[in-house]
């Protein structure tokens, strides 16, 4: 999974998803972000197949107070842990 | 009702949901076992113009524990893609079925079958092999039989495998079980009494989704040896099916629906009836979702099933000494979680280890029955159920027996079964079932065509 930056991320999506397909056509979301891992390793956008990279990419947030994102493509499941970007996030379906 | 809409969210999702398995040397092919997973229950056959099939978007796997851990060391996958010729038609067929690529065929099934094992290491050992077509009627499907046999594959690697519609082999008296456990020929007994009556198969005439697959058995042994020796811990092998779905579904509109993420299991199956009456409503769900290694869970409830106390207060006087018995159900515990040690019965043992898993478990070194009893091994036959379970196994029979108490003195001799607990029967039996099992892989019987079975 590439690495995204807040502001790509929060600027590319709806209040719920992101597409793959968008985050290929903004170079800058390939760069290293500040988005802090905790768990899985991550995939770059090279290891990903043809299929992972058509979407959708699913960003699953099950407890708001955890601040941990299920980032879901392909068979994959990359789980990140951003208290911020939670509330921005939430903050936009207000 | 093995296992037929046994779980309230399953129960919504038929596609993946397990009713029954089977597990057994194969009569015809004694150095071969047949491994079955059904799915998709209580099909009737006339389900058009949206035939029965497959699930493209479900992971089906057929697991075997060889090494008694209850951790599976070879899985069997099968994933399923739907060919549609012409998606201008409503018509899943525009003429006669003849052949497997028969172009008045307008909506096929095709398959993979991939093995993985302990390591990891998966290998392709089948793919794009042909499901038959649904049995529609005889203007549609003329010469089901024959047709349905084209689609027996065998595979380079040593296995034959099938995938698709036979008749449900699987035969109880469905309404009466679930209407308070009102059992025909003894409901003159019930706490709500009517005239005794014969049992109806509540399963007959309908069909199921059948996946197959004979394997030698040297290739499911943890060592790749021959199983020989009844005593021989190799020779027992531990097995369960079960059906996974991506963990998002994604409905966009205009009917276009996608998933994404992992696959997370909402079904598995392995002896008949565990998670149909041992689990309790609000567990059933989480049951399906687990491994079997995690059935410690549900030791409590095997321990003390909830049929063993209902049979007492369901036909007053009846079951004395059960309604007596309170402790712990170590023989439930043997024949559904562990298997039976060797020493409790002469000459048989299936015992896996101290893992607390459901799991089919089959001795691979007790050769096929020449006379089979369809009550297994309470028949006195040690090559039906619980060893394993073959296709014209009286599961229901068994397992109600066993409730009632008739395998107590395997393991407690102090206990006197009540007289009733091994008469307890559904009194239904395979000559129940109008489509008869076959004597050669796949051994389920030719499904019911829809123009001949049009209510069912």
């Amino acid at each position: 999974m590439a690495k995204l930056s807040r502001r790509g991320f929060l600027g590319q999506t709806t209040a719920s998803m992101a597409t793959i397909g968008v985050l290929a056509a903004v170079p800058q979301l390939a760069a290293t972000s500040d988005l802090p891992e905790t768990s899985a390793a991550a995939l770059s956008t090279a290891e990903m197949s043809a299929a992972d990279l058509a979407g959708p990419l699913v960003a699953h947030v099950s407890d708001l107070a955890s601040g941990e994102i299920a980032l879901l493509v392909g068979t994959q499941e990359v789980i990140v842990r951003d208290p911020g970007l939670v509330m921005r996030l939430l903050n936009l379906v207000r | 009702m093995s296992s037929h809409r046994e779980a309230p969210e399953i129960s919504k999702d038929p596609v993946a949901d397990n009713t029954d398995v089977y597990a057994f040397v194969s009569p015809d092919r004694p150095n071969m076992v047949t491994l079955i997973a059904n799915y998709v229950p209580l099909e009737g056959p006339a389900g058009g113009p949206n035939f029965y099939e497959f699930g493209d978007d479900v992971l089906y796997e057929i697991k075997i524990d060889n090494d008694g851990d209850a951790v599976e060391d070879i899985t069997y996958q099968f994933r399923f893609q739907t060919d549609l010729r012409n998606p201008n038609t409503f018509l899943y067929n525009t003429g006669r079925i003849t052949s497997l690529n028969d172009p008045n065929w307008n909506k096929r099934q095709f398959y993979s079958v991939t093995k993985v094992v302990e390591n990891g290491q998966t290998t392709v050992l089948g793919s794009n092999l042909a499901c038959p077509p649904c049995n529609i009627g005889p203007s549609s499907t003329p010469n089901y039989a024959s047709l349905a046999q084209a689609a027996v594959h065998s595979l380079k690697s040593g296995e034959t495998v099938f995938a698709g519609q036979r008749a449900e082999g699987f035969y109880v008296d469905l309404g009466a079980v679930f209407d308070l456990l009102d059992l025909r020929p003894f409901q003159n007994l019930h706490v709500f009494p009517m005239p005794a009556a014969p049992g109806v198969n509540g399963t007959d005439n309908l069909n199921v989704h059948t996946m197959a697959i004979q394997v030698p058995k040297a290739h499911l042994t943890r060592d790749g040896s021959n199983p020989t020796d009844p005593n021989d811990p190799r020779s027992v092998i531990g097995m369960y099916a079960s059906a996974s779905r991506q963990k998002a579904r994604i409905l966009e509109g205009q009917g276009k629906i996608v998933e994404t993420g992992p696959f997370v299991q909402v079904s598995r199956q392995a002896a008949p009836l565990f998670n149909e009456v041992m689990v309790p409503l609000g567990k059933k769900d989480l049951w399906n979702a687990l491994d079997p290694r995690q059935d410690k869970l549900f030791l409590n409830n095997t321990q003390h099933p909830e049929v063993s106390g209902l049979l007492p207060v369901l036909y007053p006087g009846v079951f004395p000494n059960l309604a007596a018995y309170t402790k712990a159900r170590a023989d439930m515990v043997a024949i559904f979680l562990t298997g039976i040690p060797a020493g409790i019965i002469p000459g048989f043992q299936n015992f896996t280890g101290k893992t607390l898993a459901d799991l089919l478990r089959l001795n691979m070194a007790i050769p096929p029955a020449k006379n089979p009893n369809i009550l297994g091994i309470l028949g006195g036959d040690l090559a039906g159920f619980p060893n394993g379970r073959r296709v014209f196994d009286d599961v229901f029979t068994v397992e109600l027996r066993a409730l009632a108490g008739v395998t107590i003195p395997l393991v407690d001799p102090s206990f006197t079964p009540d007289a009733a607990a091994s008469q307890v029967t559904d009194d239904v039996e395979p000559s129940d079932i109008n489509s008869p099992y076959l004597k050669s892989f796949p051994y389920l019987g030719v499904p019911y065509d829809g123009f001949d079975n049009p209510s069912s």
